[in-house]
Formats: C-alpha cells, sequence, structure tokens
C-alpha cells in the first residue's frame, strides 16, 4: 500500500484543476461527477509512478487529461460511481450573476473546441507557459505557439457570432 | 478570458469542500463490478455464437444439400467471426496508456481505435445481415426437418425484410460516419 495520505494531501491541493478539467471535459452535471472520479482513481493508480523528477502539477495534468480522452468514447457508467453532495459539483459559488454567466459561456466555447485544441487552451488558462504545455502535450513549444493563435481566433469568432 | 479563468480559480481555491473520507471512498471503490458490466454483454455475445456454432457443427450430417452445406459453413464462420472482431475492436479503444502517455499521443491511439472500431462496426453489421439471411435456412433444415428453400415463405421473408433492412443500415450508417469523422477531423487536427 502506497502512501494514502500523501495522495490525499495532493489531490486536496489540487482539486480545482481536477475540477475545472471535468468541467471542460464533460457536458453534464452526471458525466462531470463520473469524470472527477475517473480522474483521482487513475491518479491513484499513477501515484506510485510519480517520481518527483516532474512538478506535481505537470503529471495530474497529463494523467488527468489522458483520462478524459479515454472516457470520452466509454459507455455511460452511471450508477457505478458515488453519489457526491451536489454542492461539490456547484463551484464556483459567486454571488455575481453576471460574472457567472461569463464564465458559464467560457466552458461552452471551450467545450467546442476539438480535444487537441480543449488540453491547450485549458493548459495555457491554467497560467501554464509554452514549455510546460509542450511537456503535458507532446507538442512542440513553437506548435503551441500557432495552435493557441488559432484558438483564440476561433474563440473570438465564437464571441462575435 | 485570462482574467475572468484567474477569478474564476480564486473562487473555486476558497471553496475547498473535498473531504479525506470521499478521496478515500473514491480510490478503493469496488471496480469489479463496474468491469463485470462491461465484460456480461460480451462474454454472453460470444458463448450464444459460439454455442450456436456448436449446435450446427453436431448437426452438420442434416443438412444434406450443398446449398444448405454452404449456408451452414458461412453460418459458422460469421458466427466465430463477429464477437472476435468485436471483442477486438472494444480492447483496442481500451489501450490507451494513461500514465505514460502524453496528451497527443493519446489523442492519436483514441481517434485510430475510433476508426477502427467504426470500420468493425460496419462490418459486423453487413455480416449480422448476412448471418440472417444463411443461418435461417440451416435451423429450419437442423430443428423442423424443412428444406425452407422449397417453401414459398422464406423468400415472402426475405423481400418483406430487405426495405426495413435497408431502412435500418441507412440510419446506422449516419451514426457511424459522424464518429469516423469527428475521428479524422482529430488525426487530421494533430498532423496539422
Amino acid at each position: 500500500m502506497y502512501n494514502q495520505e500523501a495522495f490525499i494531501e495532493v489531490i486536496k491541493e489540487n482539486e480545482g484543476l481536477i475540477y475545472k478539467i471535468a468541467r471542460v471535459y464533460t457536458s453534464t452535471k452526471e458525466d462531470e461527477q463520473d469524470l472527477y472520479q475517473e480522474i483521482v482513481y487513475q491518479l491513484w493508480k499513477s501515484f506510485p509512478s510519480f517520481r518527483n523528477e516532474a512538478k506535481i502539477s505537470t503529471w495530474m495534468y497529463r494523467i488527468a487529461l489522458n483520462t478524459s480522452i479515454a472516457s470520452l468514447n466509454k459507455a455511460k457508467r452511471r450508477g457505478s460511481h458515488l453519489p457526491i453532495d451536489e454542492i461539490l459539483f456547484n463551484k464556483p459559488d459567486s454571488e455575481d450573476t453576471e460574472k457567472k454567466e461569463r464564465i458559464e459561456d467560457l466552458y461552452t466555447r471551450i467545450r467546442k473546441l476539438n480535444p487537441a485544441e480543449k488540453g491547450i487552451i485549458l493548459l495555457y488558462l491554467e497560467g501554464n507557459n509554452y514549455d510546460e504545455i509542450a511537456a503535458v502535450t507532446g507538442f512542440t513549444s513553437t506548435n503551441i505557439g500557432t495552435r493557441l493563435g488559432r484558438i483564440r481566433q476561433k474563440l473570438i469568432t465564437q464571441i462575435k457570432k | 478570458m485570462k482574467d475572468l479563468w484567474e477569478e474564476m480559480s480564486k473562487e473555486i481555491e476558497k471553496q475547498k469542500k473535498i473531504t479525506d473520507s470521499l478521496i478515500i471512498k473514491m480510490i478503493h471503490r469496488d471496480y469489479k463490478n463496474k468491469i463485470h458490466k462491461i465484460l456480461i454483454p460480451e462474454v454472453v455475445g460470444t458463448s450464444v455464437c459460439f454455442a450456436a456454432v456448436l449446435f450446427i457443427v453436431v448437426n452438420f450430417q442434416k443438412l444434406n444439400t450443398w446449398y444448405l452445406l454452404a449456408c451452414g459453413i458461412m453460418s459458422a464462420f460469421i458466427l466465430i467471426v463477429l464477437p472476435m472482431l468485436s471483442i477486438r475492436a472494444i480492447h483496442s479503444m481500451r489501450t490507451v496508456n494513461i500514465s505514460s502517455n502524453n496528451y497527443k499521443q493519446s489523442l492519436l491511439e483514441y481517434s485510430k481505435g475510433k476508426m477502427q472500431l467504426v470500420f468493425v462496426q460496419k462490418l459486423s453489421f453487413y455480416l449480422g445481415a448476412i448471418l440472417i439471411v444463411v443461418i435461417l435456412p440451416v435451423m429450419g433444415q437442423i430443428i423442423a426437418g424443412k428444406n425452407l428453400f422449397m417453401t414459398t415463405s422464406l423468400w415472402f421473408l426475405y423481400v418483406i425484410a430487405f426495405p426495413f433492412f435497408y431502412a435500418f443500415a441507412k440510419w446506422v450508417f449516419k451514426s457511424y460516419r459522424k464518429s469516423a469523422s469527428e475521428a479524422e477531423i482529430v488525426l487530421k487536427e494533430l498532423d496539422s
């Protein structure tokens, strides 16, 4: 049995990251819960392979994004996961309705992107630089720059529509 | 856009709600049930197909004309190939290596697996249709001792069933085409 306490700490410190990824790759609350739990489970399974050589967030992004892809085509797994308190999945709990709408609109626009673009924009918005995005995605840093330009253009076009 | 994301991230950070016990439940939940749920249809389907093959082989001597023999051989062949094809395709979809792949590799594997699955689904659909045509006279001969080719009812059944099959095939292939083209777009996007 590997270090459960250390793993719990890692998850608690980075729960926001998992929440945001699960939200970008799903469109319903149930699917979001499923993916959230699947990511936590896959992180636990891969935890022994994490050797502090990479940043913990880089490792987490890699596993979480791969899990999201692997879950894209799976049959609905409803019923096989834990029912989680809805409050946990209603973040962010902002009072500002306008901001809430803007956030929801941003998620909707990101969801419309193809999977490659989704991963890149998510990592970019999370504050990663081109080299860090390249380390997670496997694209070159130059390619990341080109792709981000295209993605920004797409998102702007979506706003204008 | 980035500012809005940062603001949202800060709010999420403020509301950390996940508990130790919830994480423990998530990592120790019973995955055996889930695996069984996925495997049961595959195992049942394969068993039914192989049981049908065994039934045909055991009663092979009852197929007393060359065309019934041909139908029997074709039925057995399709009943062996069909489950093997679907199991292989489903397993190839599950081979995304979550812990060691980078995002690009996972997307490539996923999209290629999806295209292969669509191809196998199409092939299975055609094989299934052929199976319905060839297995009817075989079962008629083995179970009831009747050569259905000598009765008009079999041909009547084929003529009635064909338009339904055609309409169903068109509807099924429409969704297959959509899945395949989505996977193609991802593959093209990765190359660009």
